[in-house]
């Protein structure tokens, strides 16, 4: 670790505000979560990491439904058995919700990545559509599903 | 290091791999949002499906190639976003251990998922063969 903050003055601070933390490393100083008052970009994008946890399980998830297809029929039968039991549909519901938040959070994260919409009121929007929207659209995709008759209780 | 730091927009530009793992990262993204888009509409599609409708899904070489690349793209982004997780939280020499179990994780994923796909795309007799 070398990454001492150079002298005031230097080439290469140009933040001016580092900190050193409690094992002895020093780095430029972030906001604390714990007195700073929450902010909707905040829980977008902690959501966003706990999104990509949440998708890495479901792809495990989904080789695991692969596999099983790959198993032939009988093991499918029992799949779709376990599929379409509340708990099953339980879980493919949250994995919509998953898939949804990943497109929209995501979407947010690269646009403001791409340097657009760190306004306030664009940041904030983007904030509010990427946490809720993913829910509202995961409860339609499936109030769908029911009415077309494609998934039953 | 002796070269003098470059700036743009008065933000330090990395001086070695940094930079690279980002866009890696961010291209990653970009390209599983139309894929997830055709994640969400394959959903729609073999909801409720039964066996012969999934197995004729995968028959096509359009949809089981989207599905592979999907996997593979997606793993690689899961892969770059789990590192930076564990370089943010978990410090000292652990973390490069974790890191490198959470790139095998995810390479074992991507290897897995293309192998099952290829075979149901080929048609392949139902596991586990040849018993």
């Amino acid at each position: 670790m070398s990454n001492t903050p150079p002298a005031a003055g230097e080439t290469g601070d140009r933040t001016g505000r580092y900190v050193r933390h409690p094992n002895g490393h020093v780095a430029p100083m972030s906001p604390f979560t714990d007195i700073w008052r929450w902010h909707m970009t905040m829980v977008a994008s902690i959501l966003f990491r706990v999104t990509i946890g949440a998708a890495s399980v479901g792809a495990v998830l989904l080789l695991g439904w692969v596999a099983i297809v790959a198993c032939g029929p009988d093991a499918f039968a029992s799949l779709a058995a376990f599929s379409g039991s509340p708990f099953g549909l339980f879980i493919w519901f949250g994995l919509t919700w998953v898939l949804f938040s990943f497109l929209l959070n995501g979407a947010r994260h690269l646009i403001n990545d791409a340097g657009k919409g760190l306004d306030l009121k664009s940041a904030n929007l983007m904030a509010q559509i990427a946490v809720w929207g993913p829910i509202v659209l995961a409860v339609l995709f499936w109030v769908v599903l029911f009415a077309t008759g494609k998934v039953s209780l | 290091m002796s070269a003098a730091p470059k700036f743009k927009n008065n933000v330090k530009i990395s001086e070695r791999h940094g930079a690279g793992e980002w866009k890696l990262e961010k291209l990653a993204l970009l390209a599983l949002m139309p894929l997830g888009l055709w994640a969400l509409s394959t959903g729609f599609t073999l909801a409720g499906a039964d066996y012969g409708a999934v197995v004729a899904w995968f028959g096509s070489t359009l949809n089981a190639g989207l599905l592979a690349v999907t996997a593979v793209v997606f793993c690689l982004f899961a892969s770059l976003a789990w590192k930076v997780i564990l370089e943010d939280y978990v410090p000292g020499p652990s973390r490069s251990a974790l890191i490198l179990v959470s790139n095998l994780v995810f390479l074992v994923l991507a290897a897995a998922s293309v192998f099952f796909i290829v075979r149901l795309a080929l048609g392949s007799a139902p596991l586990p063969a040849g018993v």
